[in-house]
């Protein structure tokens, strides 16, 4: 599986989740898939995506411009993964 | 009331994807106030909570509020609902504007809740099913609501509240500052000619309205005809996008939004060229902040506002310039300026003395803009709100520590008076030890705090960073020429994002948990 492609970018994403929750005592819910808000679910609040941000630029080796991204979307499982591959398919 | 007439079809607010002109604001405004007004007891205390975020209702009803001759006291339900509950108990409100996203929070208020509520909720029609479950307050849906032409206006005296604000919780129990309306009036006066706003302007509403600094952002909009653009809890962490969408030209919020942005990668050269106008306040605005800021906003003005809620929202301020400004910056930090007129400054030593010229103290403020003081609490009101020896008048205790200014030069800020901890008998400003780590780390997110704690202060100083670690040894050492020993930081913690507090400061507190919790 392509690390940066969009599965392996949401592969990264579960397990990032589930250890940052395995840390506050929590599990990754039943239902987390691409229509998650990681917001909203309570999953993550708007400190917790800042360090997801900073995971995400880690794990790819460089700064994501999320510039393009709609802020409605940032927060949501499969369009962010999306959005992330597509930045680094252009290099 | 006056803009309204004068512009009834301009945009006066965007929110929740909504834009609502002059005359609708009004409107609802009014239906709001003529329903407080028209019910007797409302007016025993002259409070209306406004239990809203971001949405029509939220301005509409701390617009109704002031027009039936009450002040606002804005609850926030993204706080906890204890804290909530809190501030609705002690604010002694009699009547409550609540929003559709906020009913759910608000029932669970009302379960233990004793005095009768005039609760107004105007996005939902029949309030039948509520009022049978709570027959002790009364409910008014938008079925219910007043006409807008009921509304009277109301008579104001000199002490009119405008808002009771409850200050964040770094100091335990929250206090409930009140600011009356005459303070707000002075201050945006003063606001809208410095900065020219008129009917073409878009300006931000970053700030929560549990934060005072909302009400800049509000009043100097309605002011003059201006379209004050409210983005999503979810724009407010990537904000860029919606800058340049609404073409916004006056921006406010706090220095640490600069940081966000950057991390973001959307602070990049010209991003935002609609800006003409950048203030920030709440917090100690760094020099790489603001110099980062001015090359995404090439066309704006920037200016550090500095003020406690206690001298409503702002009250001194100074004009960044690239030229002159980083030689007048201490400790890294942009000076805080110049008191807006009327506004007066005395610094003063522990005795409250008045300080030579050059020298630090803490920063003493009375004029125009200071608050009435503390909602029902007269023993910390007198505590902050003293007269000095050899003065006639009051003056405000803020806390600040600033130096002197000599001749025209500006207020700095040093940091706060209780930032000050004495390590191993010596006495240590904290600011200056963080003002050295961000030279030489190059980071804007530095927290520098006094740990362990021993029966004379503290043990030493560790520093909290915001950004990807580096080599300790290699920082401790960088360090280590500029500052005697004892000042020297013993540990140094890296993070990804910096705790703050909810309106969005780093919160030392939370550090200082860490720490306890052996971090």
């Amino acid at each position: 599986m392509n690390q940066m492609g969009p599965d392996g970018l949401r592969a990264f994403l579960r397990t990032y989740l589930t250890g940052k929750l395995a840390s506050q005592g929590r599990e990754i819910p039943k239902d987390f898939g691409d229509d998650c808000d990681l917001l909203l679910s309570g999953i993550i609040d708007s400190l917790g995506l800042l360090d997801l941000i900073t995971a995400f630029q880690e794990h790819c080796g460089r700064e994501i411009d999320f510039d393009a991204l709609d802020p409605e979307q940032m927060t949501v499982v499969g369009p962010l993964c999306d959005f992330v591959s597509a930045q680094m398919a252009k290099g | 009331m006056r803009t309204s007439e004068s512009f009834p079809e301009r945009p006066a607010l965007s929110v929740q994807g909504k834009t609502l002109t002059y005359r609708e604001l009004q409107e609802l405004a009014c239906r709001i106030a003529a329903t407080i007004q028209g019910r007797a007891g409302c007016s025993t205390t002259p409070l209306t909570a406004v239990f809203a975020y971001r949405t029509p209702v939220a301005f509409a009803g701390a617009l109704g509020s002031l027009l039936a001759g009450n002040g606002y006291v804005p609850l926030n339900r993204t706080f906890p609902l204890d804290r909530t509950r809190t501030m609705l108990e002690r604010s002694e409100c009699r009547s409550i504007v609540v929003d559709i996203e906020s009913l759910p929070q608000l029932k669970a208020i009302l379960g233990g809740f004793q005095r009768p509520l005039l609760i107004v909720i105007p996005e939902v029609e029949d309030t039948g099913a509520l009022q049978e479950q709570w027959p002790t307050h009364r409910f008014f849906g938008s079925r219910a609501l007043d006409p807008p032409h009921a509304w009277r206006e109301p008579a104001i005296s000199n002490n009119s509240i405008a808002y009771l604000l409850f200050t964040s919780g770094s100091t335990g129990v929250p206090k409930g500052v009140v600011v009356a309306q005459r303070n707000v009036i002075s201050f945006v006066d003063y606001m809208v000619e410095r900065y020219q706003i008129t009917e073409r302007d878009r300006l931000s509403q970053m700030f929560d309205m549990t934060f005072d600094l909302s009400a800049f952002d509000m009043f100097v909009s309605w002011e003059r005809g201006a379209f004050l653009c409210c983005p999503s809890q979810k724009t407010l962490i990537n904000p860029g996008k919606y800058v340049r969408d609404t073409q916004l030209t006056v921006w406010f919020s706090v220095p640490s939004t600069i940081a966000f942005m950057k991390q973001l990668g959307i602070l990049k050269r010209n991003q935002y060229p609609s800006l003409r106008v950048s203030l920030f306040c709440g917090e100690p605005l760094p020099v790489s902040s603001a110099t980062a800021w001015l090359e995404a906003a090439p066309n704006s003005i920037l200016e550090n506002l500095y003020g406690p809620t206690e001298l409503t929202i702002s009250c001194t301020l100074y004009r960044w310039d690239p030229v002159r400004s980083p030689g007048e910056a201490e400790l890294g930090i942009v000076p805080i300026g110049y008191p807006y007129p009327g506004m007066n400054v005395l610094v003063v030593n522990q005795n409250l003395h008045e300080v030579a010229p050059g020298e630090e103290g803490e920063l003493l403020m009375n004029g125009p803009q200071m608050s009435l003081g503390y909602w029902n609490d007269p023993e910390k009101t007198a505590a902050a709100f003293v007269i000095p020896p050899g003065k006639t008048d009051t003056y405000y205790r803020t806390g600040d520590r600033v130096r002197r200014p000599v001749g025209d030069a500006p207020l700095t800020h040093l940091g706060r008076i209780d930032f000050q901890v004495k390590i191993l008998g010596h006495r240590v400003e904290l600011g200056e030890i963080e003002a050295i780590v961000r030279n030489a780390t190059r980071l804007d997110g530095i927290v520098a705090v006094g740990w362990p704690p021993t029966p004379s202060g503290y043990g030493g100083v560790e520093v909290f960073l915001e950004g990807p670690s580096s080599d300790p040894d290699v920082m401790r050492n960088s360090v280590a020429s500029q500052l005697p020993e004892y000042m020297v930081p013993r540990r140094f913690h890296f993070m990804d994002r910096l705790p703050r507090n909810v309106n969005g400061k780093f919160d030392r507190k939370a550090m200082l948990k860490l720490l306890e919790k052996g971090l």
